[in-house]
C-alpha cells in the first residue's frame, strides 16, 4: 500500500519548469530515497509535497487524501512533518521548547508535549543539551534536533531534506543509524542525500530526478547501473 | 523507546535563589500598591501611578503581540483609541456607563483587530510594520473627519461620570483619583497575568515559535493567520481597556492624543526600553519612562539642575535649559532609545539578565 502517491506533478516558475510530470509511489514503512544533481528539482518537490507551493499540475495524495492546495500546517497536522536543508532552529528558544513546539502538534497539554520531548531529545541524544539556546548548537546537533523536533509531530511520512549535509562521518553514521530506527518505528521516510553510499544503504528504493523529470526508478542496485543515471551524473560519453 | 527516568534533571538551584527572592519582592511591591491611596496624600504621586499602571497595560498589551510572537505594530494607537473613543462616546452621548462601555470599547477593539490583521498579516517584517502604521492613521484620519459621530478635532468631552452605585451602597463618585488608582491596577495585574498564563500555555510556545521563524512554525502545523490573529485579539482588547481608562480619567479626547502617531510609538518605545518578549520589560519601561516625560516636560529636570547647583539659575545654561529642556522630551526620549538599541538591544530586562548570568558563571 502507499502512504504517498504522487501523480503526474509539475511545478512552473513562470516559463521554468522546476518539476514535469513526476510520478511515483512511496510504499508504506519503507525508505524513499530521492536523488539528483543539483538543481534537478528536489527541494521543490519536497516543498510541492508539503504544500509550501501548490503544484502547477497533477494530483498528491497522501493517505488516501488529496493534498492539493492545503497548507503546511494541515499537511503537518495529517501527519506529513519534514525537516529543512538550510536547517531552522528556534535560535532564541532553548532546545527542549523546539521539540515542545512540535510535540503541541498532537496535544493541548504543555505538560504532555514537554514529556513528549524529553523522549524525542534522548532518542536522537541531545538530552544532556535540553536547556541550551538551540542557536547554541553546532550544526550536526542543529540536524539531531530538527529530527526530534519532527519526530514529536508523531508523523506518519517523514521528508528529510539532505539531513547529512555539512556533517563529519561520525555524524553522518549517527544519522544513518537513527534513520533506520525511525523505520523500526513504522514510520515511512522519503530522503534527500548527496551522500551516496548513504542513500545506497539506506533506501529500499530510489527515484532519480533529472531537470525536473524523474530519470529512474528502481532499488539502489538497478539505479547505480542505470546508464541514464550513470550519463546524468558523470556525463555523457562522447 | 527509552524510560522517561533515565533522563537527567535539570540541576536544581540553591534554595532560596535568586528567582525566588525577586518573585519574593515582587509580591510584596504588589500587596503594597494596594494600601498607597491610604497612606499618599498626594494627588500629583496618585496621578503619575494612574499614568505608570496606564502605560504598563498598554506595553503589556503591546508584548504579546510583538515581543511575544514577533509582529512588530507601530498602530496600536488604533486600539487604544477605539477604546477611548467608544467609551466616551457613549458615556457622553448615550449615557451609558464607563464600566460597561469599556467592554463594548473592548469589542470595538476587536473588530478593528480583525479588520487590521486580515490586511496586515499578508505581510512580513518591514512591509508588516508600514501596513500596521498606514491602517491606524486611516483611523486617526477618519474620526477627525466623520465630525457627526466623534465631533472631530474638538474631541470629546465628558461632563460627568455617573456614580457608581452596587445594591444601593455608593462605591464611588469619581471625585477623586482614588477609584482610577485601583482600576488602573487591577488592568495592569490583569494584563500580566495574561501574559503569564499565554506564555506558559501552548500559546505561548506557538507565539514564540512563529516570532523565531514562520516558515519552521508552519511546518510543525502552526496555523500563521489564525495564531497571529489571536495574538493580535488578545493585545488589542487590552490595549482598548487602557485607552478607555485614559479617556475617562482625563476626561477629553481628541484624534491626535489617543490616535497619532505618537500613542503608538510611546507604546513601542515602553517595551524596547524594559525588554521585548519578558513579562517585567513593559512594566519596567513604564516605571522609568512616564515619570521621565512627566519631569522633562514639567521642567523638573532643569529646576532640580538649579536647585543643586550645577547650573546657575541666571547664567546663559541656566535660561536655555529652562526654555527649551521642556520642549525637547520627544529628542531625549529618541536618544534614550538610540542608547537602548546600542548597548542594550534586549531592554533593560534583558541587560540585566545577562549580567546576572555573567556572575553566576564567574
Amino acid at each position: 500500500m502507499a502512504i504517498l502517491e504522487l501523480r503526474h506533478v509539475s511545478k512552473f516558475f513562470g516559463g521554468l519548469a522546476a518539476n514535469s510530470d513526476v510520478s511515483f509511489e512511496v510504499p508504506v514503512g519503507t525508505i524513499m530515497g530521492l536523488i539528483g544533481p543539483n538543481g534537478a528539482g528536489k527541494t521543490t518537490l519536497f516543498n510541492c509535497i508539503t504544500g509550501y507551493y501548490p503544484p502547477s499540475k497533477g494530483e498528491i495524495v497522501f493517505d488516501g487524501r488529496a493534498m492539493n492546495g492545503l497548507l503546511p500546517d494541515k499537511v503537518c497536522k495529517l501527519g506529513m512533518a519534514r525537516t529543512w536543508q538550510k536547517v531552522r532552529p528556534l535560535t532564541n528558544l532553548p532546545v527542549l521548547d523546539n521539540v515542545i513546539v512540535g510535540a503541541l502538534c498532537r496535544t493541548r497539554s504543555v505538560r504532555d508535549a514537554r514529556r513528549i520531548a524529553q523522549e524525542q531529545l534522548h532518542i536522537v541524544k541531545l538530552e544532556g543539551k535540553a536547556h541550551l539556546l538551540a542557536g547554541a548548537l553546532p550544526i550536526g546537533e542543529r540536524k539531531k534536533l530538527e529530527v526530534a523536533r519532527v519526530l514529536a509531530t508523531k508523523p506518519k511520512l517523514l521528508l528529510l531534506d539532505e539531513v547529512m549535509g555539512g556533517l563529519n562521518p561520525a555524524e553522518s553514521e549517527e544519522i544513518i543509524q537513527l534513520i533506520l530506527d525511525i523505520r523500526k518505528e513504522g514510520i515511512t521516510q522519503m530522503v534527500i542525500e548527496h551522500d551516496m553510499k548513504a542513500i545506497m544503504r539506506l533506501s529500499d528504493r530510489i527515484v532519480v530526478l533529472n531537470s525536473g523529470e524523474k530519470l529512474a526508478e528502481g532499488s539502489p542496485d538497478e539505479i547505480v547501473n542505470n546508464p541514464q543515471v550513470i550519463e546524468a551524473y558523470l556525463g555523457a560519453e562522447s | 523507546m527509552m524510560e522517561a527516568q533515565t533522563i537527567p534533571k535539570p540541576i536544581i538551584p540553591r534554595f532560596p535563589s535568586l528567582k525566588f527572592i525577586l518573585r519574593a519582592v515582587a509580591v510584596l511591591i504588589v500587596a503594597a500598591l494596594f494600601f498607597v491611596p491610604n497612606y499618599v496624600e498626594d494627588t500629583y504621586i496618585l496621578h503619575m501611578m494612574i499614568l505608570i499602571f496606564i502605560n504598563v497595560v498598554m506595553g503589556s498589551s503591546w508584548n504579546i503581540l510583538g515581543g511575544y510572537t514577533g509582529q512588530y505594530s507601530v498602530g496600536h494607537a488604533a486600539y487604544f483609541g477605539a477604546g477611548a473613543y467608544t467609551t466616551m462616546l457613549l458615556l457622553q452621548y448615550k449615557q451609558v456607563a464607563p464600566w460597561y462601555g469599556v467592554w463594548v470599547g473592548a469589542a470595538a477593539a476587536l473588530v478593528v483587530a480583525v479588520i487590521i490583521g486580515s490586511i496586515c498579516f499578508r505581510l512580513r517584517g518591514p512591509y508588516f510594520v508600514l501596513a500596521s502604521i498606514a491602517v491606524a492613521e486611516i483611523f486617526r484620519v477618519a474620526t477627525l473627519n466623520l465630525k457627526d459621530i466623534t465631533n472631530g478635532a474638538e474631541g470629546v468631552l465628558i461632563t460627568e461620570i455617573p456614580p457608581l452605585v452596587i445594591g444601593g451602597r455608593l462605591i464611588t463618585d469619581w471625585a477623586s483619583k482614588v477609584p482610577f488608582y485601583y482600576i488602573g491596577l487591577v488592568f495592569a495585574l490583569l494584563i500580566i497575568g495574561v501574559t503569564w498564563l499565554v506564555r506558559n500555555s501552548k500559546l505561548g510556545y506557538y507565539f514564540q515559535a512563529i516570532r523565531e521563524d514562520q516558515d519552521a512554525a508552519h511546518s510543525l502545523g502552526i496555523g500563521l493567520t489564525f495564531y497571529k490573529n489571536v495574538a493580535l485579539a488578545i493585545s488589542a482588547i487590552f490595549t482598548s481597556l487602557a485607552g478607555s481608562l485614559y479617556a475617562v480619567y482625563v476626561g477629553f479626547i481628541d484624534p491626535s492624543t489617543v490616535l497619532g502617531l505618537d500613542v503608538s510609538v510611546q507604546i513601542v518605545i515602553i517595551c524596547i526600553i524594559g525588554g521585548i518578549g519578558t513579562i517585567t520589560g513593559p512594566v519596567v519601561g513604564a516605571v522609568l519612562l512616564v515619570p521621565l516625560s512627566e519631569a522633562l516636560r514639567s521642567n523638573m529636570i532643569t529646576d532640580l539642575l538649579i536647585k543643586v547647583g550645577i547650573v546657575g539659575e541666571e547664567t546663559r545654561m541656566g535660561l536655555f535649559l529652562k526654555e527649551h529642556l521642556s520642549q525637547a522630551h520627544v529628542l531625549i526620549y529618541g536618544i534614550l532609545v538610540v542608547v537602548t538599541i546600542l548597548y542594550m538591544p534586549a531592554g533593560i530586562v534583558g541587560f540585566v539578565r545577562r549580567m546576572t548570568a555573567r556572575k553566576a558563571r564567574a
